[in-house]
């Protein structure tokens, strides 16, 4: 390939499950530099780049630095990846915008917290336009590749829409319902190959919600099968707080 | 034909009979409450007595995920895999699951013939078996009761301490050759009723259709559906399929691949640009009950639902295609009267 | 339930390989959409009707249904006019002459042409719909003694979107040609009409039982079309419409195009009227 995409990787808050080089890629790490140039990684590398072809970041963003960071990689990139559940949904630290900041405050920084400046924990679209998705906690290498090539090729990836429950009958599972758990499958968006649902696990939600979701409807059934209203809405939260409030 | 005294301590060997000649599937436990059809590894591990599968063996024909194509990116080129006949035995498939597939023939075989599925089709021989009816079964009201044997080669009707063996069809008969069995001469026991029932003769069903477009029950189920696609996707008369393609990480080789899709998901209609033309989740659950009632039977004159209750069992939302069809039914009725 | 005979007849296709063509010829026309030209192996014709469509294929991007913008009686190869809108038509737009696509098709219905024989024909095309529309257009200018009056209403969002340019000023000239022009908002150099297509229709003078209106564009403008036509008093059976819906398969397999129990890949795109008249989702 003549001129290979140049291409910068960016953390900020997250649990760093989806961290690039959390995924386990030794396998396709040649092919990936076969078709990039990785110019800026924080991780590894020094110096800045003037000009990314393709910015992939992660995490959220919960200082007024991160605010200032994320204009300026969105300033010079051309495709804007948000990767995993934090970057893309506010992910887990999103639950501290349902707890009144003060208090989160005071719980993680103590006497310090004067020192430290927080913000709620923003998904990356609240800020900036993020071009492309790359959801899950963590995010799967399956569509990570799946969306890495697509970029390569320049495509433009699209999303899936469906629920997880297609993808769990697609692999002719038992649904967890049936053992008497609970599971956020049917309004949660695919693209994970319902892979807890696979595991006998319940589905949390990490991805998402998808466009339109029945929220109400999958409350109501929550609560039929025993949770406290509270409950079911915690449990809805956990990944999808900054979608429910409707921030972004 | 001939019928034949199948005694349970027998039927290992007898599946072991089936192996020795052909691949055989059949209902095997999966998870702790769910059956699922697979390759028979051990004829122990076969399940013949089970409400119902969770997909049912139209994946065999009609496969959830299938490659339609391969591509070489490099040479701009592509080709077509083999799909070779099953030439495999079905085992223990219950009479609406039959009913099913027959189907499926005519949606792969009218219009513009499909080969991928016909191909596969072709050489499957199917042992049908009775079964008890539980609360979601309905099969009795569409017209097809426990123990029919249409579009079967064998079928197993449950008697006392195992099972009669009804040869149906001279491939049936083949598969039976050189396994000893004494005669069955007794009658067969009555099947168990069903539980839940669409009250409607058949020759009311259009009407009712007709005249329940506007009902207000869309609405209302549409307020527990959370459209997540589950009872298009378990429905053995579903077919509906998205095709989507994907490289490989060298990208260099790729293949289009279609898999399973159905009526219920938003996303079933939506185009490029946003629009969505079943956008109401009332509209498409009318949509999913008159593909199964109306908009097929129409042509065929033959409901489109084989009643094996799957939609509903796996519906965590609770919402019954019986309840929904015998509230238009009851509608109709008052409206008529 | 009738058991079928499960051999695909002799003569089966293979429906969805696709067969490789080569882009001839490429012009922008507007900032969104781009004209193909495109030739089969050999240079066969395709065998279409006006108003049918193939799918594009790219492989490892996708399908998408595309109508037939030339006229059958354009040989040697045929016209695709294509917006750019999404994942596989931006990646069609990148490409040029002596590239190849994969074509499966023609697929539908398309205009029965021996219906229209000594009758006037009333295009009605909403934006890209004259795409479609541009087909059975030129079928009628080649066999101009077989048909009655050519009238074109041409409606669109501004005057920087309009299509076909050359083609468009020939119609204005060509006196065989009745050809009318409306945008919804034009630009300050725009000096012709401005309003919505529907505004066109009254002021048609019609031989009413003798016309056959052929309406293709937006979704939401097909109600507003036929009600200008209905107060016009055209008989419902000179209607015919080309509708546009999701497809995958092309081929009445895949489920996406249904309106009710219509597939649209296969009983249209192109209706007849009062065959969809009580198609509640049709329109
Ligand atoms: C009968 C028919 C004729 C058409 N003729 C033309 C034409 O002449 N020129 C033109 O520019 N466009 C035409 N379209 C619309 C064209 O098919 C879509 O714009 C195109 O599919 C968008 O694909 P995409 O991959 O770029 O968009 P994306 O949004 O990336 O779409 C992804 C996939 O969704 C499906 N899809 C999205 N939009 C549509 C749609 N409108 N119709 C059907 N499937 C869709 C396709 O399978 C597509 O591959 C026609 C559509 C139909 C149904
Ligand atoms: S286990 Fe969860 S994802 Fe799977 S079908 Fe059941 S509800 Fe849906
Ligand atoms: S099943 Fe649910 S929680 Fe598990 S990875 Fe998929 S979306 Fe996330
Ligand atoms: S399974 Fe139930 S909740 Fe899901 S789409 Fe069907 S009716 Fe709606
Ligand atoms: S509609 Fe429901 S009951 Fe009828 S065949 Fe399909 S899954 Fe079974
Ligand atoms: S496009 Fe697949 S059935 Fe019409």
């Amino acid at each position: 390939m003549a001129n290979k995409p140049r291409v910068g990787i960016f953390d900020f808050t997250g649990c760093e499950g989806c961290e690039l080089n959390q995924l386990n890629f030794e396998d396709q790490l040649l092919d990936i530099l076969e078709h990039v140039e990785i110019v800026e990684w924080r991780e590894a590398m020094d110096g800045q780049a003037e000009e990314l072809d393709i910015a992939f970041v992660e995490g959220s963003l919960s200082t007024p630095d991160c605010i200032k960071r994320i204009h300026e990689i969105r300033r010079k990139s051309k495709v804007l990846v948000a990767l995993g559940a934090c970057a893309v949904q506010g992910g887990m630290n999103a639950l501290k915008n349902i707890r009144p900041i003060e208090q989160v405050r005071e719980e993680v920084y103590g006497q310090d917290k004067y020192l430290f400046p927080t913000l709620p924990a923003l998904p990356i679209s609240s800020v900036v336009k993020v071009d492309v998705n790359v959801r899950g906690c963590p995010m799967t290498q399956l569509e990570f590749l799946k969306v890495f090539t697509s970029l390569v090729m320049g495509k433009s990836p699209i999303e899936p829409g469906n629920s997880v429950c297609t993808e769990c009958k697609l692999k002719d599972n038992e649904c967890v319902f049936e053992k008497g758990m609970i599971c956020l499958g049917p309004i949660t968006r695919a693209g994970c190959d319902a892979q807890c649902p696979s595991f006998g696990q319940y589905c949390t939600g990490c991805r998402g919600l998808v466009p339109e979701p029945n929220v109400e409807a999958m409350e109501e059934i929550l609560v039929a099968h025993g949770l406290s209203m509270d409950d079911a809405r915690k449990k809805l939260q956990l990944f999808n707080a900054n979608q429910l409030e409707g921030v972004s | 034909m001939a019928r034949f005294y199948l005694e349970k301590g027998k039927v290992a060997a007898f599946i072991a009979h089936l192996q020795s000649q052909k691949t055989v599937y059949a209902p095997h436990r999966k998870g702790r409450n769910a059956f699922a059809f697979a390759p028979v590894e051990r004829p122990q591990d076969v399940v013949l007595d089970y409400p119902r599968t969770v997909s049912s063996i139209k994946k065999y024909f009609l496969p959830p995920r299938e490659e339609l194509l391969s591509f070489n990116l490099a040479e701009n080129t592509c080709a077509q895999p083999a799909v070779a006949p099953l030439d495999a035995v079905f085992l223990g498939v219950h009479s609406y699951d039959v009913h099913a597939v027959l189907k499926l023939d005519h949606n792969f075989v009218t219009g513009n013939p499909e080969r991928n599925y016909l191909t596969r089709r072709q050489g499957a021989l199917i042992v049908g078996v009775g079964f008890t009816p539980d609360r979601f079964h309905f099969s009795g009201s569409v017209g097809i009761p426990a123990g029919d044997t249409t579009g079967c080669d064998l079928f197993l009707h449950p008697c006392e301490g195992g099972y009669a063996l009804e040869v149906l069809t001279p491939a049936g008969e083949k598969l039976v050759a050189g396994f000893k069995l004494p005669a069955h001469t007794s009658g067969l026991p009555a099947a168990a009723p069903f539980q839940q029932h669409i009250y409607v003769p058949q020759a009311k069903l259009k009407d009712v259709f007709a005249h329940n477009y506007d009902n207000a029950v869309w609405e209302e189920e549409a307020e527990k559906c959370m459209s997540c696609g589950t009872c298009n996707l378990v429905c053995p008369t579903c077919y509906c399929f998205d095709v989507e393609d994907a490289v490989d990480i060298t990208v260099t080789r790729g293949s289009r691949e279609r898999r399973w899709d159905g009526c219920m998901l938003r996303s079933f209609t939506e185009v490029a640009g946003g629009e969505v033309f079943r956008e109401e989740p009332a509209a498409r659950q009318r949509h999913r009950v008159y593909r199964k009632f109306k908009y097929i039977s129409d042509e065929t004159g033959e409901p489109w639902c084989v009643g094996c209750g799957r939609c509903t069992a796996s519906c965590t939302a609770d919402i019954s295609i019986v309840s929904i069809v015998n509230r238009l039914v009851n509608d109709y009725d008052a409206v008529k009267a | 339930m009738t058991k079928h005979e499960l051999i695909a007849p002799a003569g089966t296709k293979d429906l969805y390989l696709p067969v490789m063509a080569e882009i001839t010829d490429v012009r922008q026309m507007t900032p969104l959409e781009k004209l193909f030209e495109i030739r089969l192996p050999g240079g066969v014709d395709l065998g279409h009707r006006p108003g049918q469509f193939v799918e594009v294929s790219l492989f490892g991007v996708g399908e998408a249904p595309i109508s037939i913008s030339s006229s059958p009686t354009k040989k040697g190869a045929f016209d695709l006019g294509i917006r750019k809108v999404g994942m596989l038509t931006e990646m069609i737009h990148r490409m040029q002459p002596g590239e190849r696509i994969g074509i499966r098709g023609p697929f539908g219905s398309g205009f029965d042409m021996t219906k229209f024989k000594g009758k006037d024909v009333l295009v009605i095309a909403g934006g890209i719909g004259l795409v479609p529309l541009r087909s059975l257009i030129n079928y009628v200018l080649d066999n101009r003694a077989d048909f009655g009056r050519l009238v074109i209403c041409y409606g669109s969002k501004s005057d920087t979107d309009l299509l076909f340019e050359d083609e468009r000023r020939a119609w204005e000239q060509d006196p065989r040609v009745e050809f009318h022009l409306t945008v919804d908002h034009g630009s300050p150099a725009w000096s012709g009409r401005t309003g919505v297509i529907t505004t066109l229709i009254p002021g048609l003078d019609l031989d009413l039982p003798n016309t056959l209106a052929c309406v293709c564009g937006p979704p939401i403008m097909y109600r507003f079309v036929l009600l200008a036509l209905k107060s016009k008093r055209l008989p419902e059976e000179n209607i015919y419409m080309s509708l546009e819906r999701r497809m995958k398969c092309g081929v009445g397999k895949c489920g996406h195009c249904q309106i009710n129990g219509s597939y649209v890949c296969q009983d249209g795109p192109v209706y007849h009227y009062p065959d969809i008249k009580a198609l509640r989702e049709a329109l």
